[in-house]
């Protein structure tokens, strides 16, 4: 007869979970100085299966790094080429009708004012009410835009600094990695590993997930908002592109922007009708073509506990969290995942299940 | 001349490694690219004379590989003393069922000098499998011909003892 498994306890220690605390408290504290490396990091993770594909094939890893970033150095200067004389001209183009906007918006406000005013009973009292909480904080904040694009500015040394820091994980993450495994005690090495792995394979697969949909959505848009000829395409699908790494929000954003810069253009409602059609199409492509191709093996979350990631994300570390609020859940989840997985070996081990046939003698 | 600029780009420790699960029978059949693909996915790890790779009773989580060294497999016996199991060298590889369930390791296992073991993750297995179906196969294709042989080595064994076969299976280490 065989001897019942002997129970083990699950291995829990109020020192290290105090020590967990102590260390999220102090990345909570210096979180603004870990944004260049956060973003190198994800930056790395998107770009490392293109140089395990290289290094399968026998190459050296910083061989193919440096080739990796002269390529991109290359394929940077000629798209520059192309795409800075269409961002001078669009920037030109907003500059020269800045003017025109901002008279524009006041007087379609008036006109609305004094439409909402003349037909609805009470509108006198609707329009005072409106731009006291609407309008005129609207127009107060408007002149000041260039001001808050400015303020934008020290967020482009971020565009030297992470590639320079994803340079260096790069060419060094298997090392440090190969360092980390080698001082894990020997009897541990297999469960950190495991857990390293898990975290690795969900937080990889929704990295690229965002990537690839940021990158679609980004050409989609464009290509859309040129056939319709409506200005600013290529800002407004870069903008667009970047705020899908936030999800759903990229073809709201686009198509807000999109349609205002459409309403202005031709002074009417079709051309920014015709501009949410566009994005619509677009998010709806993306649910129903690009989502199940990229989240087949992504880690899949619930909506709620998606919405809580980005708002806990956002609170907390502000634009930045609400880039990575998903992925950190994600991780959360995946922790949680090999902690029930844990679990559940344990339960398995005193009452292990057999499939179901495995009663039938070999033969 | 080509002969050494092709040696300035490529990792020698690499191919040396692929050549390495080129000759295990768990990875017959594979190209020298897939071999490589598959090398992506492992984790080496030195251990050293005495190290502990798991012990008995310990949730086991991947397929190790002997490359180098001596890895001793003993198994718990009455008044805590050890039993031999096996001695593997270079080119043995155990722990496979981890790669199938998540269960109890049923032995310990422990360097018998400086070691260097391959460790593949089921997650990474999974990943084989849903990128590189065809490598993916070939693994499991051999697993469950190395499993076939022990279920029918073991039933021979009992039938030869006059024993019935124990009703629940116990997990390989």
């Amino acid at each position: 007869m065989a001897e019942p498994a002997p129970s083990r306890r699950v291995p829990f220690s109020w020192p290290a979970l105090f020590a967990a605390g102590i260390v999220v408290y102090l990345l909570f504290r210096i979180h603004a100085v870990l944004i260049p490396f956060v973003l190198s990091f994800a930056l790395a993770y998107l770009v490392d299966p293109l140089i395990h594909n290289f290094e399968a094939r026998g190459l050296k890893r910083e061989h193919i790094v440096l080739t990796l970033y002269l390529v991109i150095a290359v394929a940077i200067g000629v798209a520059a080429n192309f795409l800075l004389p269409a961002m001078t001209s669009e920037l030109s183009l907003l500059q020269g009708r800045a003017a025109s906007y901002y008279t524009g918006i006041q007087d379609t406000f008036a006109k609305l004012q004094a439409e909402v005013a003349q037909r609805l009973p009470w509108g006198r009292h609707i329009v005072e009410k409106m731009s006291l909480k609407m309008y005129n904080p609207l127009m107060e904040h408007l002149p000041k835009l260039p001001t808050y694009i400015l303020g934008l500015v020290p967020l482009f040394s971020l565009l030297f600094l992470v590639p320079f820091i994803t340079f260096f994980m790069l060419m060094d993450s298997k090392k440090f990695m190969q360092q980390a495994i080698d001082r894990c005690p020997g009897r541990h090495v297999e469960q950190v590993l495991h857990i390293s792995s898990e975290i690795d394979t969900s937080l990889g697969n929704y990295l690229r997930g965002i990537m690839i949909t940021a990158g679609i959505i980004g050409a989609a848009s464009y290509l859309g908002l040129l056939a319709l000829e409506v200005d600013y395409a290529l800002a407004i699908a870069a903008l667009s592109g970047v705020s899908s790494f936030i999800p759903y929000v990229g073809a709201i954003v686009g198509a807000l922007a999109g349609g205002l810069v459409a309403f202005f253009q031709y002074h009417g409602f079709a051309a920014p009708l015709k501009v949410v059609a566009l994005f619509t199409c677009i998010r709806l492509a993306d649910e129903a073509l690009v989502q199940p191709l990229i989240s087949r093996h992504a880690m899949h979350l619930h909506p709620m506990v998606f919405l809580l990631a980005l708002m806990v994300g956002g609170k907390l570390f502000g634009f930045i969290g609400l880039l990575f609020g998903v992925p950190a859940a994600c991780v959360i989840k995946a922790l949680i995942g090999v902690a029930w997985d844990y679990y559940t070996s344990q339960t398995q081990a005193a009452g292990h299940l057999s499939p179901e046939g495995v009663e039938v003698p070999y033969i | 001349m080509l002969e050494k600029i092709r040696g300035f780009f490529i990792d020698k420790q690499f191919i040396r490694k692929r050549e390495f699960l080129k000759s295990l029978s768990i990875f017959k059949g594979l190209s020298a690219r897939e071999l490589g693909q598959l090398l992506q996915m492992f984790h080496s790890r030195t251990y050293h004379e005495g190290e502990t790779l798991f012990l008995e009773g310990d949730i086991g989580r991947a397929l190790f590989i002997v490359e180098s060294g001596r890895i001793e497999l003993t198994k718990n016996g009455p008044g805590g003393r050890k039993q031999p199991l096996a001695e593997l060298g270079p080119g043995s590889f155990f722990g496979e069922m981890a790669l199938l369930e998540h269960l109890p390791r049923s032995a310990n296992a422990a360097a018998k000098e400086r070691s260097v073991l391959l460790l593949l993750y089921r997650s990474k297995l999974d990943e084989i499998l849903h990128g590189y179906p065809h490598i993916g196969v070939a693994i499991m294709t051999h697993l469950a011909r190395l499993l076939s042989s022990r279920l029918r080595r073991a039933s021979e064994s009992m039938a030869a003892r006059g024993t019935e076969p124990a009703p629940r299976d116990e997990a390989a280490a």
